[in-house]
């Protein structure tokens, strides 16, 4: 019997190819081995990410959905929750109890009633509203606070490089 | 490519090395003592040997592992630098050990540790592979019969050379071993485990508590392996601080091991005993999906105190990690559930609240609703002591409970208020007294105050509306003294009572808003996300 894992991420690639988030294509890189995963986000409209199309990867644990997954961009980013290496820092790929950050609530960590398809939700929104109390770049959540239309322009340069323009 | 460059290359300076030794000694023991005493031509030899090695080692991997995977060549590479620290620093407390033999040995246990990883890596990769080939069973078995041979032969040389020699670096090398035979053995475990598991047709509920305890005796092994080890160590030469690191981990290990299965366990025997399965009807009402594996719900389900559904085998394997309900994270262990009745705790004291007589109508047999026991009404806070008002403030356990334990008596108040009012409602229009009429919904909520299911919302709900409605108005003022009204009116109460209930209404009011506020921001947040996508089909 394939593990639960397995089968549960199966059911969540089906059911993200049959009913896609508007922005969002995730799925398997390679479909002899579901624990990995590529997502493409596209950077949310009316931010500085606009237009953008940025791309993850997802690493899923043996015995997801117990445990949550690791997701790291792997086009160059510049985010207040986004550390240099491409490693996503948000509260709900942290299990309670694990505290790089020092969330206060345990309301949006990781449970099993979450899912790939709301982890890039959270993901989409975390471009649109960095949360700057949280310093995987310490640099970029200085620069968000102090010098916005800085970090506009920094962002707007990662926007154009993933779309192959120079 | 640069691989074989790099052996070609070592290869062709060692031949040099030895042909020049040859072409000047001629025979065979000359040559070799030459080389000996020539320390170029020996950093070639070694240069050589090492570079032999490895090449060894890549051919073994190549057979046993095939390719690596990224992620395992990153855990390897992770690894390999922790553990090359962790020597050189036990370098230090043995220089006079240090020669040729001893390099050699470390660079075969370095190996030897990085296949005991790889093969964890594997036999990990087990549960996330969808097919497992012959090929993979045979490789995984023969290597972890040879790692079991090679590190029970280490430590047998290891503990001779200690028995005749006395202490010596092998007392390290003996102790490496030791702990890569608790990891081979942990390593088998594993994989016998998972490959029953493969076979079998339905999920295997218990693998994950076999797991849980392996975990468990393994981590106790290694802690023993540590303290005798370090001990030694302090006792024979000094405190080795190469092996604090490691020691840490186990140890933290351990101890989340231990506390992880009694945690569970306790879970586990309260879903068991305490949660009622779910029926039929329930698993209808909640779309039949497990929210943990996504998966129907035929039978075998639970439903916890919060009345959130799950597959019992799910909710177990949950339980190994974490003691709450997966959507509500009401904690299992000290389940709060909102519709224990805490009146059953507060039993009536006699007070100034007598409880009241249920009003006599004159002209009838108006039906009468059993009034619950009147409340302990909240304390008058001018009258606590010093230190119940401490308790009410801070952000402590502590503090918190005595405040919500303040907040359910002014709920409570609130509900019998309410019930009292209904009564004497019915009363007076079987008594044919004309009333203003907000009945109708009030009887609503004489049946919540009975079951006290979900009284907040609706009954603070029309004590705050009460504010601001005139009709209400009344009501609202006439509820703490309800002894007054045998005469079947409505006599206006003292100014002084009616004020402080109103504090105790705005009181309650407020942590209606609060909560309300949170709802808020939650809703807000849905919001936005649902900018950037439609609505999820399945929720
Ligand atoms: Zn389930
Ligand atoms: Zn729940």
């Amino acid at each position: 019997m394939a593990g639960s894992a397995l089968r549960r991420l199966m059911a969540e690639y089906k059911q993200l190819t049959l009913n896609p988030p508007e922005g969002i294509i995730a799925g398997p890189i390679n479909e002899e081995n579901f624990f990995e995963w590529e997502a493409l986000i596209t950077g949310p409209e009316g931010t500085c990410f606009e237009g953008g199309i940025f791309t993850a990867k997802l690493i899923f644990p043996p015995d997801y959905p117990l445990s949550p997954p690791k997701m790291q961009f792997t086009c160059e980013m510049f985010h207040p929750n986004i550390y240099a290496d491409g490693r996503v820092c948000i509260s709900i790929l942290h299990a309670p109890g694990d505290d790089p950050m020092g969330y206060e609530s345990s309301a949006e960590r990781w449970s099993p009633v979450q899912s790939v398809e709301k982890i890039l939700l959270s993901v989409v929104s975390m471009l649109a509203e960095p949360n700057d109390e949280s310093g995987a770049n310490v640099d970029a959540a200085k620069m968000w606070r102090e010098d916005r239309s800085e970090f506009e322009r920094i962002a707007q340069k990662l926007v154009r490089k993933t779309l192959g323009i120079p | 490519m640069r691989e074989a460059g790099i052996m070609l290359i070592s290869t062709a300076l060692t031949c040099v090395v030895i042909g020049n030794a040859y072409y000047q000694r001629k025979q065979f023991y000359p040559t070799v003592v030459h080389i000996t005493k020539s320390n170029p031509s020996m950093t070639v030899i070694y240069a050589q040997g090492f570079i032999l090695a490895f090449m060894i080692n890549a051919f073994l991997r190549k057979i046993f592992f095939g390719t690596l995977r990224a992620a395992e060549l990153e855990h390897l590479v992770e690894k390999v630098w922790y553990a090359v620290t962790e020597t050189c620093l036990a370098f230090t407390v043995f220089r006079d050990d240090f020669s040729p033999k001893f390099i050699a040995l470390f660079t075969l246990l370095l190996f030897l540790k990085s296949f005991h990883w790889l093969a964890e890596d594997r036999v990990d990769y087990m549960e996330r592979s969808p097919v497992i080939t012959w090929l993979f069973h045979l490789r995984v078995a023969t290597l972890l019969g040879l790692l079991f041979g090679i590190n029970l032969t280490m430590i047998h040389y290891a503990y001779n050379t200690t028995a005749t020699k006395g202490p010596s670096v092998q007392l390290v090398f003996g102790f490496e071993y030791a702990i890569l035979l608790t990891v081979v053995f942990n390593i088998t475990v594993k994989y016998v485990l998972h490959t029953i598991d493969l076979q079998s047709e339905n999920p295997w509920d218990n693998k994950p508590v076999f797991l849980l305890y392996t975990e468990l005796i393994i981590g106790l092994l290694k802690v023993i392996l540590y303290v005798a080890f370090v001990t030694l160590m302090i006792k024979l030469f000094t405190l080795p601080l190469f092996a604090l690191r490691p020691m840490y981990y186990t140890m933290r290990d351990f101890k989340k091991a231990f506390h992880d299965i009694v945690m569970s366990r306790r879970a586990i025997r309260n879903m068991n005993t305490l949660y009622p399965d779910a029926t039929t009807e329930e698993l209808a009402a909640a779309d039949n999906v497990c929210i943990i594996c996504r998966e129907e719900m035929v039978a075998a389900s639970k439903k916890l105190p919060c009345n959130h559904i799950f597959h019992t085998a799910c909710l177990r394997s949950w339980f190994q990690r974490q003691q709450t309900c997966p959507t509500c994270r009401l904690n299992i262990l000290r389940p709060t559930p909102n519709n224990a009745p805490p009146r059953q705790q507060n039993p009536p004291q006699p007070g100034p609240q007598a409880p009241p007589q249920p009003p006599q109508a004159p002209g009838g047999n108006p039906p009468i609703v059993p009034l619950p026991p009147i409340p302990v009404p909240p304390p008058n806070l001018t009258e606590l002591s010093e230190e119940e008002l401490r308790a009410m403030e801070g952000t402590l356990r502590q503090a918190v409970q005595a405040r919500i334990q303040t907040l359910q008596r002014i709920q409570l108040l609130l509900d019998a208020a309410n019930a009292m009012m209904n009564q004497y409602q019915t009363v007076a229009v079987t008594a044919n007294i004309p009333v203003q009429n907000s009945s109708t919904s009030n009887i609503d909520n004489t049946l919540d105050t009975s079951t006290m299911a979900e009284p907040t919302a609706s009954s603070t709900a029309h004590a705050s509306a009460g504010i601001t409605d005139e009709n209400s108005q009344v009501k609202v003022e006439n509820i703490p003294t309800p002894s007054t009204s045998k005469e079947n009116t409505f006599p206006s109460t003292s100014k002084e009572d009616g004020s402080t209930f109103n504090e105790f209404i705005d009181l309650s009011d407020l942590s209606r808003t609060e909560t309300e506020s949170s709802n808020e921001q939650e809703m807000l947040r849905r919001r936005r996300l649902q900018k950037f996508s439609p609505p999820p089909a399945t929720e």
